[in-house]
């Protein structure tokens, strides 16, 4: 059900004016999915000093949440950057994106990526300041830190995967991944 | 002159002769020639190489280190980012910038060895068509003059002097090369996907 309401946008979209532009133009879509890239360098790439602070790799002489604060702002505007942009890119080519399994797994991954940010930050907030000159943060945060690193691989290596054709709905018949995938026409056809 | 010159600013001066090289190679069309001396290499690393052979065969494992360059390069962005605008005064001022260079030159070299390391494999896996790029080349010269600046020009000026004794401007000059040169490496990179 789920399945047939998400293609059925997907074919809305897809059928409208400025989604065949965005992928018609040969630098209109290369330059969104340019910037979706490089702006990992900003908001991914603070992420990470803040996460690597937490476990003590990089810049421990400085207090931890003052570089988690200062850096919030830039890594931000990077996310916002990065979100209108995927929403760019997943508009130009609809179909094909909401049919990916490695596009589904990502927004999985990118959920439990926000909830443990959420969660950090509340644990940040709630923990008191003596733990912030400390090589490492406390365990907590230091666990949250680290899922967090792994999701962001993830969403980045899934990313990554998007563009390969390995489990395009026309290219297995395997119907966990075929469900998964969102692939209503070869499920209805086997 | 001379003694001072190797003594005081060595690093420097081995950039500079290495530059002035670059100039004279260039006048006399040396880079020419040897690029398309160049192109049995790159055919070996694609086809002959295990690098390129794996590359090749298993898109999944193709797939993974493009992914491994990705982070490597985002985590440079970061450090480079954090490093650069504090040497610009827009972020963590209250902070001495000499902390937060020093604290993330480590990772951003580690990182460094990472993206090239996965850099060289993709590269491997597509070498018959990089080499006939214009964008390759110049994402590899940007990588030589931003790899060159860092370890020859950048870090030792802020290593060896206390900041406050540098002139405002030449740390903003510093921050502001290094900002272009990080972020013309990773543009090309993604234009050689496009390309």
């Amino acid at each position: 059900m789920i399945n047939e309401m998400l293609l059925q946008f997907a074919h809305w979209m897809e059928a409208q004016p400025y989604s065949q532009m965005l992928v018609a133009g040969y630098f209109s879509y290369n330059w969104v999915e340019a910037t979706h890239v490089l702006t990992l360098m900003l908001s991914i790439g603070s992420l990470f000093v803040i996460d690597l602070r937490m476990i003590g790799l990089i810049l421990t002489e400085v207090p931890a949440s003052k570089l988690a604060e200062r850096l919030h702002k830039p890594m931000m505007i990077g996310f916002v950057i990065m979100f209108i942009t995927g929403a760019l890119l997943v508009y130009a080519k609809p179909v094909e994106t909401i049919q990916s399994l490695w596009f589904r797994i990502k927004m999985i991954l990118l959920v439990l990526a926000f909830i443990n940010a959420w969660v950090f930050n509340a644990r940040m907030k709630a923990a008191d300041g003596t733990w912030d000159m400390d090589p490492v943060a406390p365990k907590a945060l230091r666990t949250g830190a680290i899922i967090s690193l792994l999701l962001w691989c993830g969403v980045v290596t899934l990313g990554r995967y998007i563009p390969y054709d390995w489990v395009d709905c026309v290219n297995t018949d395997n119907p966990t991944i075929l469900w998964a995938a969102g692939c209503v026409d070869q499920l209805n056809a086997l | 002159m001379l003694n001072l010159l190797l003594s005081q600013y060595r690093k420097t001066t081995i950039l500079f002769l290495v530059l002035i090289l670059i100039a004279i190679l260039e006048a006399f069309e040396v880079r020419t020639s040897i690029h398309g001396n160049t192109l049995p290499y790159f055919e070996w690393l694609k086809n002959s190489s295990w690098l390129g052979i794996i590359g090749t065969t298993y898109g999944s494992v193709y797939a993974t280190v493009e992914a491994v360059h990705l982070i490597s390069m985002a985590i440079i962005g970061g450090t480079v980012l954090v490093a650069d605008l504090r040497l610009l005064g827009i972020i963590l001022t209250d902070i001495p910038s000499e902390t937060i260079t020093r604290g993330t030159h480590k990772v951003f070299r580690n990182a460094l060895i990472f993206a090239v390391a996965s850099g060289i494999f993709c590269a491997a896996g597509v070498a018959d068509k990089v080499y006939y790029m214009p964008v390759f080349w110049i994402k590899m010269l940007a990588l030589i003059a931003g790899s060159c600046f860092v370890f020859l020009v950048k870090q030792p000026l802020l290593n060896t002097v206390p900041h406050d004794e540098i002139r405002p401007w030449t740390l903003r000059l510093l921050a502001v090369c290094s900002l272009l040169v990080w972020f013309t490496v990773a543009a090309t990179g993604r234009w050689i996907g496009f390309s």
